[in-house]
């Protein structure tokens, strides 16, 4: 059973969703997501669930925490949901990042929601050196993140596509003006497609590794349905699910931009 | 205690004397050929993967039967992303038949289906009649197999599928090609988007069908209004989920009294109420599908509330109730 103790705004349509559960079938890693049913009584619509990155895990405290920005139907719906609220919610699942690299010098960069899965990331990451080259639309969608990751010792380097922070324009640009004074040993990325390609692309041309999060259109989020295919790089593999191979996929695995 | 009252104790009925068998009879005359299954439920093709993803919620040999995800002669990529769009109720999915072909199908599927002790269904797609026959031909003998569902409906996959299955004279010409090679149980699912699925039906009965399903998907569209196109890449996808119930429910019921061979019902069920309702209108077994993608484990609750109905009903018999809504 899982129940909400927190679902507040953060930002401008960013709200933060905390939820208390009885327990897990297993604990989540960074990457891994959750997939929620928002209509609630038995309805219908919308039919689907919804599938979240994990923000934020406290065993201890057996919380685990999301990010979402308000949408469509689905995510308004949640919006709406107070305190208290039970919720049908299935995870951990798909394949979370791997964390080999502790230890080195780390870059994450995030585009707009791309950030929900790069916290938990972070703080599991904490003997490394990290840096976050993080945009959005507005210096108000940031603040709430910058803050967290302040507070885990990240050194932040924000960018607005709508007034200029650090520089108005992309994360990837801001990442871009970083990448020959600060080299990194691998990088760690989430946002939109069209972003996570350009990225790639940058690393793989500096012999950079690394590892992104794609955000698929999902079915099942249990690997039956083959809604999020990706099409692998390399010819001689099959395609690649979204919710069971990935969300989280290395560099150059899989085909981007669509 | 009254004699009476001490009968009507040992009559009552409980969970434990239910009894949700149903028989999909054989057109081939032969006991051996009829599909015996514990409870109708039947999981609809490419809704479950091949059993090892829903077998990680529950135990898969509970369902009465299980469909695997379409194949084709050639392995298949299937079609560009966005493959899937939710509507009011449904969702319309395109994802164009991926599938490693029948060769990789009996090398690396089949022999995982040993595991499972239900009756396992191949669903087979083609382009071509000669497509069909290769996959009979292939699939012929296979003993891990029950039977085969010959897909004469998909609407993602251009030049087949549902052009066969829209014309009553080519159901029957690759039903009774196939009848000829494949000597298990035959299912042909038919096509929804048709003027009268009882022609096409009964096509499929008089060419040696054992059993028609029916319906697949309805063909259906969303458009993206933000970006003023449609939304999935192949522009067209089916429609499924509780949206085309009615219809499928309307399509069964003309159907039953028309044919004499089984009908597997489906179309939009989520709950033991909707297998009820796809029985009583003629469904000797009943599909579950886009379920399967919400709630892993929709088969096991829908039999249990199946067995709630038969208790409030006293029915003992589950296939005593299959048509009596006519």
């Amino acid at each position: 059973m899982f129940k909400i103790i927190a679902n507040r705004e953060v930002g401008p349509g960013i709200f933060q969703l905390v939820l208390n559960y009885d327990q897990l079938p297993q604990n989540p890693e960074p990457g891994h997501f959750f997939n929620i049913k928002v209509s609630q009584d038995g309805s219908e619509d919308p039919l689907l669930r919804r599938p979240f990155s994990i923000f934020d895990f406290d065993a201890a405290e057996k919380k685990i925490e999301f990010i979402y920005r308000v949408i469509g139907k689905g995510t308004k719906i949640l919006s709406n949901l107070d305190n208290g609220t039970e919720l049908d919610v299935l995870g951990p699942l798909g394949t979370p990042f791997s964390l080999n690299k502790s230890g080195g010098n780390i870059h994450l960069i995030g585009g707009g929601m791309g950030i929900a899965p790069l916290y938990y990331l972070a703080k599991k990451l904490k003997s490394s050196r990290q840096t976050l080259y993080l945009g959005a639309a507005n210096k108000a969608e940031l603040e709430f993140f910058e803050e967290k990751f302040k507070g885990l010792g990240v050194e932040c380097h924000l960018a607005a596509m709508e007034e200029k922070l650090e520089i108005k324009g992309s994360a990837l640009v801001l990442w871009l003006n970083y990448l020959e004074k600060n080299t990194p040993d691998y990088i760690y990325t989430c946002g939109p497609e069209k972003m996570l390609a350009a990225v790639e692309k940058e690393a793989l041309k500096n012999n950079i590794g690394g590892e992104l999060s794609v955000e698929k259109r999902m079915g099942c989020g249990i690997g039956v349905c083959l809604s999020c295919s990706c099409e692998s790089r390399a010819q001689d593999q099959k395609n690649k699910r979204a919710c069971v191979e990935g969300p989280v996929f290395g560099l150059g695995e899989v085909i981007l931009g669509a | 205690m009254l004699k009476e009252e001490v009968d009507s104790i040992n009559d009552e009925l409980t969970e434990s004397n239910l009894n949700l068998s149903v028989v999909m009879n054989s057109q081939q005359h032969q006991q051996q050929n009829n599909l015996k299954l514990k409870n109708p439920l039947i999981t609809a093709s490419g809704t479950c993967g091949n059993g090892k993803e829903l077998a990680d919620f529950f135990d898969i040999n509970q369902l009465g039967a299980f469909t695997t995800k379409g194949i084709t002669v050639k392995p298949q990529t299937g079609n560009k992303t966005p493959r899937i769009a939710e509507t009011a109720a449904g969702i319309i999915n395109s994802i164009g038949l991926e599938n490693p072909g029948v060769d990789s199908f009996i090398k690396d599927i089949l022999p995982e289906t040993k595991n499972y002790s239900l009756p396992i269904l191949a669903n087979i797609s083609g382009y071509s009649q000669k497509d069909f026959i290769t996959l009979a031909e292939k699939l012929e003998g296979r003993k891990e197999l029950a039977g085969i569902e010959i897909n004469l409906s998909c609407p993602n996959i251009k030049g087949g599928g549902m052009i066969f299955g829209t014309a009553p004279e080519k159901v029957y010409q690759i039903t009774k090609k196939v009848r000829e090679i494949y000597s298990g149980y035959i299912i042909v699912k038919l096509t929804p988007n048709i003027t009268d699925i009882t022609e096409t039906a009964l096509a499929a009965e008089n060419a040696g069908a054992d059993a028609v399903a029916m319906i697949n998907t309805l063909s259906a569209m969303k458009i993206d209004i933000d970006q003023q196109k449609p939304l999935l890449a192949n522009t067209f996808g089916g429609l499924s989920g509780p949206a085309v119930r009615p219809v499928a429910v309307r399509m069964v019921y003309q159907s039953y009294k028309k044919l004499n061979i089984p009908i597997l019902g489906l179309g939009g069920v989520r709950s033991g109420s909707d297998v009820i309702e796809f029985m009583l209108a003629g469904a000797t077994t009943v599909g579950i599908g886009t379920v399967n993608m919400i709630d892993p484990t929709a088969g096991p609750r829908i039999i249990g509330e199946i067995k709630e109905y038969m208790l409030k009903h006293q029915i003992t018999n589950l296939s005593s109730i299959i048509g009596a809504a006519h």
